[in-house]
């Protein structure tokens, strides 16, 4: 179960994390600009024009974003966009159309709309506003197959935001001759923090890996994670240590065939880092079944894929075999010492 | 003169801190190849001191000696066991989760370059044994003297130099017990073992070239 709560919370965090990276991947965001961190991110909308204005910057777009509750069930990331985002482009409209500028409309993503059952043309209450769904799409990620996006200022009113956004997505011009991809954005990171004290310019990739969110995300996933395999190491102690006591006549015989000591502690380990891959294995599939199902879950579903990688399944059963040995070793320190006749002798 | 190839000097065993004592100062020498069976009641000591000759355990005091070598300080317990003695028990002590194949195998783990040929050898002390169709077999479903008959081969299985046996045939019926006495006799004279059996059975006691007689600790003059 340790193993379960491993894959699944750190398959979590990181999916969490993986689906941020892809979110600014589709859209082709360069540089995401914020102020100090994302819970309480609020920048002034007027330097968006500012740093349109930079040589380097394609396209700037403004957003506002917040979780929110759209039934006592389902809740969402609901974005502010501007109507003429060049993120708009990434998404693909599977009916209705985008919405206009200024106007009570959304646009839903396809998986949000399947479990709100709403589809084009219906109406949708968010903070007590009622907003016209103008048409469902289909992102490139469930940060976005699960979100409610609506035009810019009509965010801004509902959250009563008027003139401030979360962040800014920067789309950066072709890298000129001569430099790195890195360097170029390295060096336009510094020329947008120099626009306004108390903004922090991050690289997207980096980004995806930094933001409060996804740290908190994987420091409670870890956090879980270790109690739980404390939990499952004890028990598999308590199993070898079980499982050595009934075998004491057993490892009596071997020792008195000339087993070293050493070798009862391999044969002891062996079981234990067996138990713990059996575990490992065990643990993984139902990690992966809490993983699909978190994927699926109406409250969950915007935020987390079913995407583990072929690194954690690796890690998660180096972990098990790990807490397999750790807890096999003092039942195998035990069994070593054991005097071969009185061993013999135990009924 | 041949010099001894197992000689225990001054044996004491004791246990709860002196109180019981088990052997109270053996003096023992026993040749290559020689045959020797040790009897005495029960409670006598005689199980104590072939645990003492077979390295099983150390004594309070005294010294047993392998081929001159104090075993403890000179030569190691483990590769003492593992390579130069045969341990046969009377409550067979086979692993109930292994083939007849495979219990004897589990002895030539316990030496390196051993590993070649593991199966063919233990296959061929089986067959030896007269088991050979009974290879694949889990000692529960084994009689006895098949059993025992296994746990020979198995304390063949290094081609020890010494053979000690704790009442063999204590669990077996009078043929078996005579079956597994030729066996014993037999692997003696044809490998040239040193055999030592313990015993409370009179007539298998008196059937040995020399015969040692406990009591209370000691040897019997």
């Amino acid at each position: 179960m340790g193993i379960g709560a491993f894959v699944a919370l750190v398959g979590f965090s990181r999916s969490f994390e993986h689906e941020w990276l892809r979110l600014y991947q589709s859209s082709g965001t360069d540089i995401a600009v914020l102020q100090s961190s994302m819970f309480n991110s609020s920048i002034d909308e007027s330097l968006g024009a500012k740093i349109k204005a930079l040589p380097e910057v394609a396209a700037v777009a403004p957003l506002v974003f917040n979780l929110i509750d759209l039934t006592p069930d389902v809740n969402a990331l609901v974005y502010g966009w501007p109507a003429d985002s060049y993120e708009m482009d990434s998404l693909t409209f599977t009916s209705g159309r985008r919405f206009r500028a200024s106007q009570p409309e959304v646009v839903l993503g396809d998986l949000l709309a399947q479990n709100l059952k709403k589809k084009a043309g219906d109406t949708l209450t968010i903070l007590g506003e009622t907003f016209t769904i103008t048409g469902i799409f289909h992102g490139g990620t469930a940060l976005e197959t699960g979100a409610v996006i609506m035009p810019l200022d009509q965010m801004q009113n509902i959250s009563s935001r008027e003139g401030k956004v979360t962040a800014f997505h920067v789309r950066l011009k072709p890298v000129p001759a001569g430099e790195t991809y890195e360097q170029y954005v390295a060096k336009v990171q510094k020329e947008i923090e120099a626009l306004m004290p108390g903004i922090r310019a991050e690289a997207a990739a980096a980004r995806a890996g930094n933001n409060q969110i996804v740290d908190m995300a994987h420091s409670v996933a870890w956090g879980t994670s270790s109690i739980a395999l404390l939990i499952g190491i004890v028990g598999i102690a308590n199993t070898m240590a079980m499982s050595v006591f009934e075998r004491t006549r057993e490892i009596g015989v071997l020792r008195a065939l000339g087993w070293k000591g050493r070798h009862v502690i391999l044969l002891i380990l062996t079981e234990a880092g067996v138990l713990g891959l059996a575990g490992g294995l065990l643990g993984i599939l139902v990690g992966l079944g809490a993983l699909w199902i978190l994927s699926i879950m109406p409250q969950t579903a915007s935020v987390v894929s079913l995407s583990v990688s072929p690194g954690h399944i690796v890690e998660s059963l180096l972990i098990a075999i790990g807490s397999g040995l750790v807890a096999g070793a003092y039942p195998a320190w035990r069994a070593s010492r054991l005097s071969p006749v009185e061993a013999l002798r135990y009924e | 003169m041949s010099s001894p190839i197992l000689e225990g000097r001054a044996l004491v065993k004791s246990y709860d801190d002196g109180r019981v004592a088990a052997l109270r100062g053996v003096d023992l020498k026993i040749d290559a190849g020689e045959y020797v069976t040790i009897s005495g009641a029960s409670g006598s000591g005689k199980s104590t001191l072939l645990h003492m000759l077979g390295g099983l355990d150390l004594p309070s005091s005294g010294d047993v000696l392998f081929r001159g070598a104090k075993l403890g300080s000179e030569m190691d317990l483990d590769t003492f066991r593992s390579s130069q003695v045969g341990f046969i028990f009377q409550a067979f002590h086979l692993l109930p989760t292994l083939r007849a194949v495979e219990n004897v195998q589990v002895a030539m783990l316990a030496i390196k370059g051993r590993a070649n040929h593991r199966v063919e050898r233990a296959s061929a002390l089986l067959e030896e044994m007269g088991l050979k169709d009974r290879l694949q077999h889990f000692p529960n479903e084994l009689s006895a003297g098949e059993r025992q008959r296994v746990a020979i081969a198995r304390a063949l299985a290094n081609e020890p130099a010494i053979l000690l046996a704790d009442e063999p045939t204590g669990n077996l019926d009078s043929v078996n017990t005579g079956h597994i006495m030729d066996i014993l006799r037999g692997i003696r004279e044809s490998r040239g073992m040193t055999l030592v059996i313990v015993t409370h059975e009179n007539d298998i006691a008196l059937s040995a070239p020399r015969h040692i007689r406990i009591r209370d600790g000691r040897i019997e003059a």
